[in-house]
């Protein structure tokens, strides 16, 4: 097996495939754009207490709609106030917290969900991959915006029952994929090779499988943790998701809607801010898919 | 992603049909007045439904036989020329002449006969039962005479049968019903229902044939009422012209529409009176509202003038009654809770909470106020749970007794007695969060006592020590706005009742 025209070998010569991932990653603008947002607004959630100007449920209804200072306002409330006169940038920066909080912890949990019965139906196929098939068409069945609305109306709503609520809902994307891909992965000859040394069953789904579906997973996540901000600003806005006075952008949207002929900015800021939090994750979603998967598989 | 990416242009395409121009319907050259109503009704005969357009809608189509003139609150004859009370449970009507209905029915005895006996049967479903469950029956002495029984005393008779009792045509009406009646309305009033399209609008007529009613004649040819329930689009349709006439407008909105030049914008007081309620009788378990040092650093804790000044703005008061100050018997002579979050800070301490503590806290109407309300609690240590309900959800947990704090509001049914609010509140029903037996037996005295110095003597007893022992803190009276076209001259009233007979073009 020296022979020079061995693929193996050859191979050996050029960049190795993390080089190369990591070239293709910097070439891609939406990527790169989408993770420096994200990023950003992640530190600016961790940082929220030094970064906020002022206390976000400070109220001062004496200071009332302040406009922001790109409107004639002045520096001390850099983005105005609210209707009750709570500053509106450091409502915003605490905004932050409950979205990102609220879009990774419930994609945590549907995806942890979603990849155990998506693995189990690829990998053991037969009767639980049927058992999980039907429980996918089941879930994929309810819409999820009504579901979500009617468990939030009898339950109450509050940040915990929220992200509950999200994360029970949303694993359908997870199982779907996960199922797909272990099934391709599990004719591999690696884990047939593994099968045949006696490895456990737990053995090869951790080690052999999941690392190489974990890409695909990545994207799954990106996608649902959008999806799952979006339905907090849904729900919050309709007045079912997070209670006043947390601060959340959808929240703050519904709190300025009434005065949107007046003063529209109430509604622009943070409607601009979840729109570019999710217009950036989900550009780190498609970028994480074409690096990943160049030749167009996923 | 394309689906996410079209929930957030809705809100894009929502601002933009916002503010693009309407086409413009009516004004006062084509003479149709064009009004918008926010709720729904359930159904336009006013004996079966509980809204506020309801009444609006009564006032306009139907007559009763006794009319109070909103300005100098005198009774006068409508339907009825005059009355008089032949013993303390019987009234006597000498009825007006020559009046019909808008199908041509004339009026007559038999009418009020047949309206009064059928409103006042309870298997007959009359929404709100105390406007007509006073009344026992009526009878016929000739054509133009007629005599309604009472089932008991009840010096309040005139106030109602000026008010919600309005006669109905017996012959339509007994053919109709109520749901007949609720889609092809006949009053005798000053304006005809000529179209009923439930949940889309209701078109008036002027009545030509109108008597010669206190109400005055109607000016306005025309009226089209549509149901709009957001308040944004009702300004939008107001800028474009397709609306002439608005209210109930949030203060903020009514504000900008004023200083924008183009509307007249009038304010008038209302007597709603907004409160908090706490469950000082302890009925949801161990709760701190059972202790009178958390119940008055609740009191302290309030801004009361700050919230007047800055949300509720216009013609609203301060309180510190359970009850609205013009109402016969709210005397304000009380102790007063002034703004002092310290005093509230120290008074929670000496009760044990040093810390404070978290409760729940409800509200149904006014999400604007009952944050800022909210807020004010948080700065005193008090953590609220806040939880926004719907107005039936709400009474019926509170008639279990499982609400420890929530933001009330009373309207009274616009009645000028106190007994309509302490009354309704106090005297042990479901409602009562207090249970007090002192209180119960002063008010048992007062509300049926016809001698007014002893009653007043009672609600004074009864109404200082529902302040002193700050089982509420009343915080201020409501108002409302109207908001009408240039081309409209109107004078509302402060009896929040939409007179569209007092209307005339400029």
């Amino acid at each position: 097996m020296t022979d020079a025209t061995d693929p193996l070998s050859r191979e050996i010569e050029g960049p190795s495939p993390r080089q190369m991932l990591r070239a293709r990653a910097l070439k891609h603008k939406a990527l790169i754009f989408g993770m420096t947002v994200v990023l950003l607004l992640v530190l600016v959630a961790l940082f929220a207490p030094l970064l906020a100007p002022h206390d976000p449920y400070a109220q001062s209804l004496m200071n009332r709609m302040v406009k922001p200072v790109f409107m004639g306002g002045t520096w001390e409330h850099p983005l105005g106030t609210d209707h009750l006169g709570r500053d509106y940038l450091s409502r915003l920066i605490y905004g932050a917290r409950v979205s990102l909080l609220i879009g990774a912890v419930a994609a945590l949990i549907s995806g942890v969900i979603g990849t155990a019965m998506g693995v189990a139906a690829g990998y053991f196929g037969g009767k639980v991959d049927a058992v999980v098939t039907f429980l996918i068409n089941v879930r994929l069945a309810m819409p999820v915006v009504l579901v979500a609305l009617a468990v939030v109306a009898i339950l109450g709503g509050s940040l915990t029952v929220v992200i509950c609520v999200l994360g029970l809902l949303l694993w359908d994307r997870f199982a779907v994929v996960m199922r797909a891909s272990t099934l391709q992965v599990r004719r591999r000859d690696y884990v047939a090779a593994a099968q045949v040394i006696g490895a456990s069953t737990p053995r090869i789904v951790l080690t052999e499988i999941m690392p190489n579906i974990f890409n695909n997973l990545i994207v799954v996540v990106t996608l649902e943790m959008a999806h799952a901000i979006l339905l907090e600003a849904a729900l919050s806005f309709l007045g079912l998701g997070v209670q006043p006075p947390t601060p959340s952008w959808g929240l703050m949207v519904s709190e300025g809607k009434n005065m949107m002929l007046f003063e529209p900015w109430l509604v622009l800021i943070p409607g601009a801010v979840l729109f570019v939090l999710v217009l950036a994750i989900n550009l780190m979603g498609d970028g994480l898919r074409d690096v990943t998967a160049p030749e167009g598989r996923s | 992603m394309n689906k996410r990416l079209l929930d957030r242009s809705a809100l894009l395409a929502l601002t933009l049909a916002a503010t693009t121009a309407l086409p413009a319907f009516a004004d006062k050259a084509s003479g149709t007045l064009n009004v918008a109503f926010t709720k729904e009704l359930e159904n336009v005969d006013s004996y079966f439904n509980s809204s506020r357009e309801g009444v609006v809608l009564q006032r306009a189509v139907w007559d009763g036989l006794i009319y109070r003139d909103p300005e100098t609150n005198e009774y006068v004859g409508n339907l009825a020329e005059s009355w008089e009370w032949v013993d303390d449970t019987t009234l006597e009507f000498k009825l007006r002449e020559g009046v019909t209905f808008h199908n041509g029915e004339a009026f007559n005895a038999d009418d009020v006969v047949y309206t009064v006996n059928f409103v006042a049967k309870e298997e007959n479903g009359v929404k709100t039962q105390r406007n007509v469950n006073w009344m026992d029956s009526a009878e016929k002495v000739d054509d133009y005479t007629v005599r309604i029984k009472l089932k008991q005393k009840f010096p309040a008779a005139i106030e109602f049968l000026s008010g919600p009792v309005s006669m109905y045509p017996n012959e339509y009406y007994a053919e109709a019903g109520p749901s007949g009646m609720g889609l092809k309305p006949v009053g005798t009033g000053p304006y005809k229902v000529v179209d009923v399209v439930p949940g889309q609008h209701f078109v008036l007529e002027a009545n030509e044939n109108y008597h010669d009613s206190p109400k005055g004649q109607p000016e306005i040819e025309k009226i089209d009422i549509r149901t709009i329930p957001d308040v944004n689009t009702q300004m939008a349709e107001l800028f474009s012209g397709s609306l002439d006439l608005i209210w109930q407008v949030p203060a903020d909105q009514a504000e900008k529409l004023g200083e924008m030049g183009q509307f007249t914008v009038a304010n008038e007081s209302t007597m709603r009176v907004g409160y908090l309620q706490m469950d000082s009788a302890g009925r949801s378990g161990d709760t701190p509202f059972t202790d009178p040092l958390v119940r008055k650093a609740v009191n302290y804790a309030i801004n009361r003038q700050e919230l007047v000044d800055a949300l509720l703005q216009g013609s609203s008061k301060v309180v510190y009654t359970p009850c609205f100050p013009s109402q016969f018997g709210c005397i304000q002579d009380v102790t007063e809770y002034e703004y002092d979050p310290e005093k509230a800070k120290e008074l929670l301490a000496e009760a044990g909470y040093p810390d404070g503590f978290s409760t729940e806290f409800y509200a149904y109407r006014d999400r604007q106020y009952a944050e800022a309300i909210a807020s004010y609690l948080n700065a005193v240590g008090i953590d609220t749970d806040f939880k926004m309900l719907q107005y039936s959800a709400l009474r019926e947990l509170n008639m279990d007794g499982e609400v420890p704090l929530s933001f009330q509001t009373w309207g009274s049914y616009s009645i000028n007695d106190a007994s309509a609010m302490v009354s309704q509140f106090f005297k042990h029903g479901s409602l009562d969060s207090t249970r007090d037996e002192e209180v119960l037996e002063w008010l048992n005295v007062a509300d049926s006592s016809t001698d007014p110095d002893e009653r007043i003597e009672y609600y004074t007893k009864a109404i200082q020590k529902i302040a002193e022992e700050a089982y509420w803190a009343p915080m201020f009276t409501y108002n409302t706005n109207y908001v009408f076209s240039q081309d409209v001259s109107y004078t509302p009233t402060a009896d929040e009742v939409l007179r569209f007979v007092d209307m005339s073009w400029n």
